[in-house]
């Protein structure tokens, strides 16, 4: 197909990268761009939907509160609970909160109209792994201190003295360094992957659409690929916000817990 | 148990991860100073090792 493309005239622009930067929409802050404002409509959209489903709260739940109450019984439960264990209530406004943002901003990756999944700039997921990553700090440090945890992380038990200079940087920079580079390395690339694969049969198909009448048959499966991709898409996006939100619990989980 | 799994495999691609870069990067930067070759791969291996020793003493000792 892309030889055909190649061939038929004027080029196919493929997307790029290129596609992920927005000029402002007004004025020419970079704090005026598309992703800002999906962020600032998914705050205004959660906290509407929250607050309208918990505040008729009724022993026999209206939809509204059904609907509510189900993502927020499923982080509690199945994230917080069987994760964190005895402590875990603590931690739950926070789960929960972590979990329907970053959900709602990938959701607007298939969202008509609005169509970019906020976390596929990579500012975002960067912003939140950071809370993350000094919650779950904060957290082994208030509980066992700061020298222990240190001497947790740094020397694990039941290994030969020598080894601990091969075996000490590599927990250090696990902690420290590739845990939050990979909780928000993931998040970011399977946004910006998933993205670009849409833009690819998208785009393609509306390139085709120009192009002669075999073209504009064949544009058709494109199309359709991408209304199927968008789909499993879906799937994706919210996997990915459980797996940012499992993780981030593991993280505390493992803080909290007496030996490391 | 999915969860657990799931933890692990992170944090097994997270030590692998640190391991390598961490001893391949000092095994480069060694390379360099000494004018040598060897250094980087030595590091990587080394780094690999500390990785796996680490996962078995995490997650297969216990």
């Amino acid at each position: 197909m892309l030889v055909l493309l190649r061939n038929s005239g004027e080029g196919f622009e493929p997307p790029s990268s290129a596609d992920f930067v927005f000029k402002p929409i007004f004025g020419d802050s970079i704090f005026f761009t598309k992703p800002v404002f999906l962020v600032a409509l998914s705050v205004i959209l959660i906290s509407t939907f929250f607050i309208l489903s918990a505040r008729k709260a009724a022993v026999v739940p209206s939809k509204m509160q059904f609907a509510g109450e189900a993502v927020y019984g499923f982080v509690r439960n199945t994230i917080g609970r069987e994760v964190i264990g005895p402590e875990f209530m603590r931690f739950v406004p926070f789960l929960f909160t972590v979990f329907v943002f970053v959900l709602t901003n990938n959701i607007f990756g298939v969202v008509p109209l609005l169509q970019f999944p906020t976390m596929s700039r990579i500012g975002f997921p960067i912003g939140i792994t950071l809370v993350s990553y000094v919650v779950y700090h904060w957290v082994a440090i208030g509980k066992h201190g700061f020298f222990k945890y240190m001497k947790d992380i740094m020397f694990m038990p039941g290994i030969p003295k020598p080894v601990y200079l091969i075996l000490t940087p590599v927990e250090i920079a696990t902690y420290f360094i590739t845990r939050p580079l990979t909780l928000a390395m993931r998040l970011f690339a399977n946004m910006f992957a998933g993205h670009l694969l849409l833009l690819i049969f998208t785009l393609g198909g509306e390139y085709l659409l120009t192009s002669g009448l075999l073209m504009k048959f064949l544009s058709l499966f494109s199309f359709s690929f991408a209304v199927g991709l968008s789909f499993f898409e879906l799937g994706i996006q919210f996997l990915q916000a459980y797996i940012f939100t499992l993780l981030t619990a593991l993280y505390i989980a493992g803080a909290l817990a007496d030996e490391h | 148990m999915a969860k657990a799994d799931d933890g692990a495999f992170w944090s097994i691609i997270a030590y692998l991860i640190s391991g390598l870069v961490f001893w391949g990067g000092a095994g480069a930067i060694a390379d360099h100073f000494f004018h040598t070759h060897i250094l980087f791969l030595v590091g990587m291996l080394v780094g690999m090792s500390a990785g796996l020793w680490l996962i078995w003493l995490r997650f297969i000792r216990q």
